[in-house]
């Protein structure tokens, strides 16, 4: 506990000391963590939207003429096992006859012309209204079903949900693609950093171990101070991602509506700055680690 | 308490900054190590203190076998012996009485205790009226004694120091050699390496004496034979 009273003071007080170089560490741990926030921010709005508009979703299966009843009960009760389910409808040919013909009576003469009904039986899902119900669950659950040997054709619209969806995939993979490049970045940056600290304390260092330090007496403030620095950084990011949120609705003649549909703009979820620090304290912890090893190797 | 069996120590090829040396110094003996320069006292000190090793053979320090020490057990082994630097290694931007609690803070102790310790030290080098003063403001031969106190502060088994008196007059140097003696005089190992021959005369001490890397004097040489 002491030490780690003590570690904290020193790591302070180095970071205030080579004030130049550390505040370009805490810049570019920063610029990274804001980047990793700005592409999160975005996909989660993206991902509310679809979900909000995958409230509703009904969809239509059409079977082939030809399926046995048994095959018909089979799906169903498959169907049925998905928690995503709230109600399932079967529709025989019939059915599906009476049902136009109640509709339509004056076209009765149409259906004369059959001798069994020209409409095929069907299978209509609705899905429970409820957060967890993501989108991408009830597409790739749609899409399990159409896979099925009995299925003809299904009428559901939601292609406009995989579009968002698609976006959103796009936008995350290049979030997490300039994220990866710059989180590298960084922590080369501050492993160089912290190697110059620590060649900078090389004479301490030495008397230390002359005087029997253990090696993780030593190493121990390089460590915090590591983590630290990406803590700060995480903190600055965390600090800019709410500023920039809460000014750009007042630039909002530059924004389009349909942008300001789909991002709220108001609140950051939790999870989007934590993760800003833990992704910050762990670019410090590494780069820090990579270099004492470095140093205490030879 | 301090064995050497057949060490080398070779830094570049074909040349032998120790060559075949075997000696044993017990516990809570005084000896001075001497040679000219370039004879290897500095080496002969640093392999003790496993700042080299040895390019052949076995030093033994308080009964174990450095050689086998894991880089991460080294503390343990610097913890028993106490070093006095040529440059004395000191930080200069700190106060005496933080350099001589180094030793002591290192190894966790209680700020009540490492102010006791850093008394007594402070007492040792009579430098008590020095405590608060930032190092680099006190003169050369105070330094020295404050580079002696922070040796002794960790209550080591072996004190070692190489050309302790090596820029000081005539009078000083005796003053820190009868430091030492008093150090040695509770029970401490102590090992001063010096080319001043006047002191050596001065003090009689047991004296090593090294040229070229080769052991040429060394007082208990027959009795001690048997050994190898
Ligand atoms: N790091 C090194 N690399 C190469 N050669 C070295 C190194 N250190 C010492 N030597 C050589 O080893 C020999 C012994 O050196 P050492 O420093 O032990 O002598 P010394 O007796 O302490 O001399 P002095 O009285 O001048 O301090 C010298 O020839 C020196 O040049
Ligand atoms: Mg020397």
């Amino acid at each position: 506990m002491d030490l780690l009273k003590k570690s904290l003071i020193n790591a302070i007080n180095n970071i205030l000391r080579n004030k130049l170089i550390n505040f370009l560490c805490l810049g570019i741990i920063s610029f990274t963590l804001l980047t990793l926030g700005i592409f999160n921010y975005i996909s989660y709005n993206l991902e509310i939207f679809t979900q909000n508009f995958s409230k509703n979703v009904e969809a239509i299966f059409y079977l082939k003429n030809d399926v046995k009843e048994k095959e018909i009960k089979a799906q169903i009760s498959k169907i049925k096992e998905s928690l995503l389910i709230d109600e399932i409808i079967y529709k025989s040919r019939d059915e599906a006859e009476t049902n136009f013909l109640a509709q339509f009576p004056e076209l009765r003469y149409i259906l004369s012309e059959f001798d069994k009904s020209p409409f095929p039986s069907s299978i209509e899902i609705k899905f429970k209204q409820k957060e967890s119900n993501l989108t991408t669950k009830i597409i790739s659950f749609i899409e399990d079903i159409e896979k099925s040997d009995i299925i003809e054709s299904k009428q559901v619209n939601i292609d406009w949900a995989k579009k968002v969806l698609y976006i959103k995939k796009f936008i995350s993979i290049t979030g997490i693609f300039l994220s990866g490049i710059l989180f590298f970045v960084s922590i080369f940056i501050i492993y160089n950093v912290i190697k110059l600290n620590i060649l900078y304390r090389k004479e301490e260092i030495d008397i230390l171990q002359f005087v029997g330090a253990t090696d993780w007496y030593i190493k121990f403030p390089f460590i915090i101070e590591g983590a630290l620095m990406g803590l700060l950084g995480g903190l600055i990011a965390g600090f800019l991602l709410i500023i920039s949120i809460k000014l750009i609705p007042s630039y909002s003649d530059f924004i389009s509506n349909m942008l300001k549909e789909i991002i709220s703009f108001k609140k950051i979820p939790l999870k989007i700055l934590i993760r800003l620090l833990f992704f910050g304290t762990i670019i410090g912890l590494i780069s820090s680690l990579f270099s004492l090893k470095k140093f205490f190797k030879n | 308490m301090i064995g050497f069996y057949h060490v080398y120590k070779q830094y570049i090829k074909d040349s032998y900054a120790i060559y075949d040396i075997n000696l044993s110094i017990e516990s809570g003996e005084f000896y001075f190590l001497t040679g000219a320069s370039g004879a290897g006292k500095t080496t002969l000190l640093k392999l003790i203190y496993k700042e080299e090793l040895p390019t052949k053979g076995q030093i033994l320090i308080d009964s174990v076998n450095i050689n086998l020490i894991p880089r991460k057990k080294l503390y343990r082994l610097r913890r028993k012996i106490g070093i006095v630097f040529q440059d004395f290694k000191l930080l200069n931007n700190r106060t005496v009485y933080e350099n001589i609690a180094i030793p002591l803070v290192v190894r966790g102790y209680r700020k009540s205790y490492i102010d006791k310790m850093v008394k007594n030290s402070l007492s040792l080098v009579g430098l008590n009226h020095r405590k608060n003063y930032i190092t680099s403001h006190i003169s050369g031969g105070e330094q020295q004694r404050v580079a002696i106190a922070r040796a002794i502060a960790g209550n080591p088994k072996i004190i070692i120091a190489d050309e302790p008196t090596g820029n000081l007059d005539t009078e000083l140097s005796i003053e820190i050699l009868k430091i030492f003696e008093k150090i040695n005089n509770n029970g401490v190992t102590v090992l001063i390496a010096t080319h001043d021959n006047n002191l050596i005369k001065m003090f009689t001490k047991k004296t090593i004496e090294l040229k070229q890397g080769n052991l040429v004097s060394y007082p208990s040489m027959e009795e001690q034979q048997w050994i190898y």
